[in-house]
């Protein structure tokens, strides 16, 4: 089958959707089919959206394409006879952060206007598909609200999950993850002040935030941490991570209210780690299971620290949780096999 | 410095292009700069399509980009400050192909209407560029009679010299290649039932279209030449293709009017094997000439025939003309490393 994966980007921006299509391009090619992976440039600049909607809308991918799949949006405007929507995120200002401090502009006339023409553009290109699979419960949910367009989960894989292994539960809880303050490895290093056993940290990742990495060296000294908690703010290898992974007594992972379970999540199940996670972590909560496969705790400092000394104290529930993680990913169907039967059929 | 390569797409279409882009992009990250690939989308047919397709090019925005090097119409409308023009070839069908009655646009009202707006929107566009450049002295030869502008020859060179050291010249003409009627393989095949010679053929490359090979072999059954022609249709690694021409007595391409000497010329060239083409074959011509670095025939199956025949007999000749074209090509002293410099400036 001939396949076009349609997504947006900004140029020499890598984030997590080129991921998604990456893998997909390569899975698929893998199971013999051809692949076109096109990316077009999208900025989200509120006098800019519409013009580009329409750039998006009159695209012509009916001759040569057999099936298009679509990622981010807007690349679903994109019409052809046999779509299948791969949604993983709407533009969200104009949807659930609407009522949010992140909505820089009025709530007048002009842009309650835009905010329509925006829903009903992709309500009309929705309703065109064959089907819309979402990234997670929390998307699917939004677009069910927003929309009114229903929708099936279809989790992310891993490109290659078997590349994680589990050596030992040792004694070290990690956080692989782009250092960001929506990430929250501050409110980590504040619960290493509250650890009663000699469990160690150690975080990992690169940042597009100068200020928030110096305000974590800062925060370590401060709390005299430096021989608990190392940081490296760098760029760490796949067989780096799973390396570190193979030999941590768990991993963290705390996002505030993220859309889906974020990929640091799947490679600490891949290498059979439980998760530590918060309650308002949004995604993450769909994977991780409170005491089955990790844990979820209350946003807090004091909460975080008990729940690590616990693992750390008991290094069987640790290795329980671990393997219950690997087993989680299989329960979800989180795989490529899976993923391709669901997009191609 | 980041640097977007811009170029149009036609899905699952990979020739001499899209090669270049890919080419153009590596070798921009190896001498210094960040580069990435933008590929817009293009579909040409109805004719009518072609005001929205340049519509969708103008609608798009390009952030956190420092430079724009645009090969394509309609991909090089994208709006940017100074972008550098690498033109590869115009939207031909408005230009020299209409006044060769090779074009789909009528010569209506309609057609004139569609024509009159791509040679605006080109103007505007080689009007406001940084740099004009073109991959060969046709395309600069149009751009200066249908546009009126000047533009500067930067010829592209070959991707992978090393590849094609030469070898032994065995028993064969090689023609590689995109297939298409434009690009004339047939015609091989129909000198090959005139061919006195034991010599054989080899055609290597991607169809365009399903019909494309079809032709081809329906062709080859006709003229009961099974044993004595290969057709080894698809996409082939770069080292099956420089394994054919390496061990080829000659090459063959036979392009109608082709823009720049093209990448099979260059390859035969490298690997010193004489290129049998044929006297309307365009850009070709500038490298390959009668009797000195090749063969410039008629296109009909009996000149060609006569020129097969030649240089299977006259051992001496092909060696001698294989030998010449390999000195003429590498004294233009090609490389990527000055290329980048000259798009850079």
């Amino acid at each position: 089958m001939r396949v076009a994966i349609c997504s947006s980007f900004v140029p020499f921006i890598h984030g997590g959707g080129r991921f998604i299509v990456e893998w997909l391009a390569t899975k698929l090619r893998e199971s013999g089919h051809q692949v076109e992976a096109v990316y077009l440039p999208f900025v989200e600049i509120n006098e800019q959206i519409l013009p580009q909607f329409l750039s998006y809308r009159l695209m012509d991918l009916s001759q040569n394409v057999d099936r298009l799949i679509t990622i981010r949006a807007p690349a679903h405007l994109i019409p052809h006879p046999n779509k299948k929507v791969w949604f993983i995120h709407h533009i969200r200002l104009f949807y659930d952060l609407w009522e949010s401090p992140y909505r820089k502009f009025p709530d007048d006339e002009r842009h309650r206007g835009l905010r329509r023409q925006i829903m009903e553009a992709d309500q009309t290109a929705l309703r065109e598909a064959r089907q819309v699979f979402t990234n997670s419960q929390v998307v699917s949910r939004r677009l069910q609200t927003y929309n009114k367009i229903e929708s099936e989960v279809l989790y992310p894989p891993l490109l290659e999950p078997e590349r994680f292994h589990c050596r030992e539960y040792g004694d070290e809880v990690v956080y692989l993850s782009r250092v960001e303050h929506h990430k929250r490895q501050h409110l980590l290093i504040e619960a290493f002040r509250y650890v009663k056993t000699p469990v160690k940290l150690r975080l990992c990742g690169v940042s597009s935030n100068s200020s928030y990495v110096l305000q974590l060296r800062l925060q370590i000294t401060r709390h005299q941490l430096l021989g608990r908690v190392s940081f490296e703010n760098r760029w760490v290898s796949e067989e780096e991570k799973s390396e570190l992974l193979a030999g941590a007594l768990c991993s963290a992972y705390l996002p505030q209210d993220e859309d889906s379970y974020g990929y640091p999540s799947l490679e600490s199940s891949s290498a059979e780690k439980a998760v530590l996670t918060t309650t308002d972590s949004g995604g993450v909560t769909e994977l991780v299971k409170d005491r089955y496969n990790g844990r979820v705790v209350e946003p807090e400092p004091k909460a975080l620290a008990s729940a690590i000394d616990e693992l750390y104290e008991n290094r069987e529930l640790a290795r329980q949780m671990g393997q219950a993680a690997r087993l989680r990913l299989t329960e979800l169907n989180i795989n490529w096999d899976h993923v391709l039967t669901r997009l191609l059929s | 410095m980041k640097v977007l390569v811009v170029n149009s797409l036609a899905p699952f279409l990979h020739g001499g292009a899209e090669e270049l882009a890919n080419n153009l992009v590596q070798n921009l990250n190896r001498y210094g700069a960040e580069a990435e690939l933008l590929r817009i989308p293009f579909s040409w047919d109805p004719a009518e399509r072609l005001l929205e397709e340049m519509l969708i090019c103008r609608q798009f925005q390009l952030w956190n980009v420092d430079r724009v090097i645009a090969l394509r119409f309609p991909a090089y409308l994208v709006p940017f400050q100074r972008k550098t023009l690498w033109i590869l070839h115009q939207f031909r069908q408005a230009y020299d192909l209409y006044d060769a009655g090779q074009s789909h646009l009528a010569s209506d009202a309609r057609g004139t209407v569609i024509r009159e707006a791509i040679r605006t929107a080109d103007n505007n566009c080689f009007a406001e560029a940084r740099h004009l450049f073109t991959n060969s002295p046709v395309t600069a030869e149009r751009l200066k009679r249908y546009n009126g502008f000047d533009s500067v020859v930067l010829r592209p060179p070959l991707n992978d010299p090393e590849l094609f050291a030469g070898d032994n010249p065995g028993n064969y003409i090689f023609a590689g290649g995109r297939i298409n009627s434009g690009k004339r393989q047939h015609l091989l095949v129909e000198a090959m039932s005139r061919v006195k010679s034991s010599v054989n053929l080899v055609i290597a490359g991607p169809p365009d279209q399903p019909g494309d090979a079809a032709t081809l072999r329906e062709l080859v059954a006709r003229h009961n030449l099974g044993d004595r022609v290969t057709l080894d249709l698809g996409l082939l690694s770069r080292h099956k293709i420089a394994g054919y021409v390496n061990g080829a007595l000659a090459c063959a391409y036979l392009p109608f009017d082709e823009d720049s000497f093209g990448y099979v010329t260059m390859e035969a060239c490298q690997a010193g094997k004489p290129m049998i083409t044929s006297s309307d074959s365009g850009g070709v011509l500038d490298l390959i000439l009668h009797e000195d670095t090749g063969m410039v025939c008629e296109p009909d199956a009996g000149s060609l025939a006569e020129a097969i025949d030649r240089l299977a007999h006259d051992r001496n000749l092909s060696r001698r003309l294989g030998d010449n074209a390999r000195n003429r090509w590498l004294s233009l002293n090609l490389t990527w490393e000055r290329t980048v410099e000259r798009l850079l400036s």
